[in-house]
């Protein structure tokens, strides 16, 4: 009972970073059918962007708004001159899924090329202790906390309050009839390609500011619990995706303490496995239904 | 009466079945007479260079790239120059097999090799022992410590030998709470059942046995087991990412403690993601590594690393490795096959393997070098090759190994020794 309480603590932090990346992954899929398994290594490559700010003297947390900025233009880019050249010749899911492994290859391997196989740190303190009620947290890690409930709010509000948010929602459900509603939806992608990069290009510094290194590959290796939560939540739910990060991340770590931390993947994706087994469109539902009929 | 001639359709498969058998028995078996060579030969290092054991790989290559430059100058082997080849294995069995099909499949004159490491031994030993290709490899898996594979060669010490030096190393400096605390790979799962057993032995306790899930984005539940446990040094082995996420959370919540690694947490990229985590100077007062003991002094030492720092572009930072165990053997590896070939009078490697082992049997007139070496076999005289990682016994396995050294790490990334268990202490506390 000693180490629930920290571990709670501790889900809590992996659950912020899993967050950040499981809406941002599930904004794309939601707006554009395409599960993008090069997310993580988008993720990685912002990593690298803040990297080269930070060293060149600027603040971790500039640097990760550099990275988000990064990570949108990046995203958004990839998206116009790669998957929708492929989208436009009618290429299906799973043929979408293809393009986006080789993207994710190629990612990788540039960035290999570029900064060498070694580990890489950014200079920033993790800052002090603190202590709510057992629970133990880094300045980093409670500012890291603090990002992700702001970028949540960000994305409640744009897609409640806004013209592009409805927009969004219009081109997620039925993108045919968006368009005959006179929605620009290949703005409305850019868009979204823009906002799911930036929430991208955040979760990779945050990733990174949890393990303390990176290398080239440290971003795919975050893509299965990123993927997890999406699917637990209702692939291409935004709401569902915050619900399936903090689901995961807490329950990896109450079970890490509970059991053996060595099993914490496991536990975490018999979950997955369960709830998915009781409700096989997920947590929330409505839009994975939908994209299921459609794909 | 003659026999009815047998029709034309079962004659053509006859024929085909026996130019399959004749085919079979020539590569399966050694021929009559050796294969001819036009061209440079090749010595591949089949090992990781991407991924989590990347560092593996270059470690690697510097030993063959300098034993290549310095065969290279003494006219090369029966009249052929050599060269490297590098082939990276990912550490993972799933690249490590196809990798290996290719190479042996498209490498012209491949006629020896580095490797293959721990990460992908036991998928790829027996493809290349099938190829009748002799390999050095860096595993320290138990599987091979009685090894049959006629081809394969190991110079260094098992995995679960460095489990005791580290055990050894940690009772002597006073500790009695170890906590283990290793990746689930199976590299570094190798070290633990030894160091568990030697540092009982020794009259230590372990107080946890932490399997560490590699590259996870956060072990801070793995780390209050750890704190919990209460443990006075930590022994590990883990990729650098990984044990850098556990260290810096460790020292977040101002429980740092003494650690004692394994080979792969001496090398260059483990020290750069730990002390980028933690900090250089924190690394430096809690480090210890056990890595395979190489003198790094003597004559043949001495050429080997007078050759190394003079490489040049060939090897990126060859001061890295200069003290390095492994670069050393992988360089002994190479100037043996090659010494072997010259008793052999050919590269062939299904005929030179069986001198390999004659090359450092104890008797010879000692060499130092290739070149000392190829100036006796030319006067006709046997030969007892002393490598730049010291003096070589191969066992009936095809198995050398010795002492364990222990090194620090300093800020400016190199590796001072701490101390050495010997030979004879690995042998005390071996299960």
């Amino acid at each position: 009972m000693n180490q629930l309480i920290p571990a709670v603590g501790f889900g809590l932090i992996t659950a912020s970073i899993l967050c950040i990346a499981a809406v941002g992954f599930t904004l794309q899929f939601s707006v554009t059918n395409i599960l993008n398994l090069a997310y993580g290594d988008i993720m990685t490559a912002c990593a690298f962007v803040a990297y080269l700010a930070n060293h060149a003297g600027v603040n971790i947390w500039i640097s990760m708004a550099i990275a988000a900025l990064f990570g949108a233009v990046f995203s958004a880019l990839i998206n116009r001159f790669v998957y929708f050249q492929f989208v436009r010749r009618g290429t299906r899911l799973f043929g979408m899924i293809i393009v986006t492994i080789a993207m994710s290859l190629i990612i990788q391997n540039v960035l290999l090329a570029i900064f060498r196989p070694t580990f890489f740190s950014y200079k920033a303190s993790p800052g002090s202790s603190y202590n709510f009620g057992g629970m133990i947290f880094t300045g980093s890690q409670l500012a890291i906390i603090g990002i992700a409930v702001a970028s949540m709010l960000a994305i409640h509000l744009i897609s409640t309050r806004t013209k592009l948010g409805k927009a969004m929602r219009a081109t997620a459900t039925n993108p045919s009839l968006a368009r005959s509603c006179g929605i620009a939806t290949d703005q409305v992608i850019d868009a979204a390609w823009l906002l799911s990069g930036a929430l991208c290009g955040i979760a990779g510094v945050a990733f990174v500011l949890n393990t303390a290194t990176f290398s080239e590959v440290t971003g795919a290796t975050f893509l299965v619990p990123i993927i997890a939560a999406a699917i637990l939540g209702g692939i291409g739910q935004p709401y569902g995706a915050m619900l399936g990060a903090l689901t995961i991340g807490l329950a990896s770590e109450i079970a890490a303490s509970a059991i053996n931390p060595s099993y914490k993947d496991v536990v975490a994706f018999v979950i997955l496995i369960v709830v998915l087994l009781v409700r096989p469109q997920g947590i929330l539902s409505e839009v994975a239904s939908a994209k299921e009929v459609a794909a | 009466m003659r026999d009815r001639p047998a029709p034309t359709s079962v004659r053509v498969a006859l024929g085909i079945l026996a130019a399959l058998v004749v085919a079979a028995c020539g590569s399966s078996t050694q021929g009559a007479t050796p294969k001819t060579y036009s061209g440079t030969l090749t010595f591949a290092s089949f090992n990781p260079f991407t991924g989590p054991d990347a560092s593996f790989g270059p470690e690697m290559n510097a030993g063959c790239i300098v034993a290549a430059h310095l065969i290279n100058k003494s006219n090369g082997v029966l009249g052929h120059q050599v060269q490297c080849l590098t082939v990276d294995t990912r550490g993972d069995p799933a690249d490590a097999v196809p990798a290996a099909e290719k190479m042996i499949a498209t490498t012209t004159n491949l006629v020896g090799m580095n490797g293959p490491s721990s990460d992908e031994a036991l998928a790829t030993v027996p493809i290349i022992d099938r190829a009748h290709l002799p390999m050095f490899g860096d595993t320290g898996q138990k599987a091979f410590d009685q090894s049959t594979y006629q081809y394969f060669w190991r110079l260094t010490p098992p995995d679960d030998a460095a489990g005791i030096a580290m055990a050894v190393y940690a009772y002597n400096k006073g500790y009695r709470r170890g906590a283990a605390v290793f990746g689930s790979d199976l590299s570094s799962q190798g070290n633990v059942p030894n160091l568990l057993t030697a540092f009982k032995k020794l009259g230590g306790q372990i107080v946890i046995n932490q399997q560490l899930a590699l590259d996870q984005s956060s072990y801070r539940s793995e780390v209050e087991a750890i704190i919990a446990a209460n443990p006075d040094v930590l022994f590990t082995e883990a990729d650098p990412q990984t044990d850098a996420a556990v260290l810096s959370q460790l020292q977040q919540l101002g429980k740092l403690i003494p650690v004692v690694g394994t080979q792969p947490t001496v090398q260059p990229p483990w020290g750069q993601a730990v002390s980028g985590a933690i900090g250089a100077g924190n690394l430096a007062q809690i480090f210890a590594g056990a890595q395979p003991y190489a003198p790094s002094s003597g004559p043949a030492y001495d050429v080997e690393n007078t050759e190394l720092l003079a490489s040049g572009s060939d090897i990126p930072n060859p001061v890295q490795w200069q003290a390095d165990p492994y670069t050393e053997t992988d360089y002994d590896a190479v100037i043996m096959m090659a010494l072997a070939m010259l008793m052999a009078k050919t590269p062939d490697p299904s005929f030179y393997n069986q001198y390999i082992s004659q090359v450092v049997a104890p008797g010879g007139t000692e060499v130092h070098s290739y070149a000392e070496g190829m100036a006796a076999i030319a006067a006709g005289k046997k030969i007892t090759y002393v490598g730049a990682g010291g003096s070589i016994s191969l066992d009936k396995f095809h198995n050398s190994s010795g002492a364990f050294e222990i090194v620090g790490y300093a800020p400016d990334g190199t590796n001072p020794q701490l101390s050495v268990v010997s030979a004879a202490d690995i042998a005390k506390y071996k299960s």
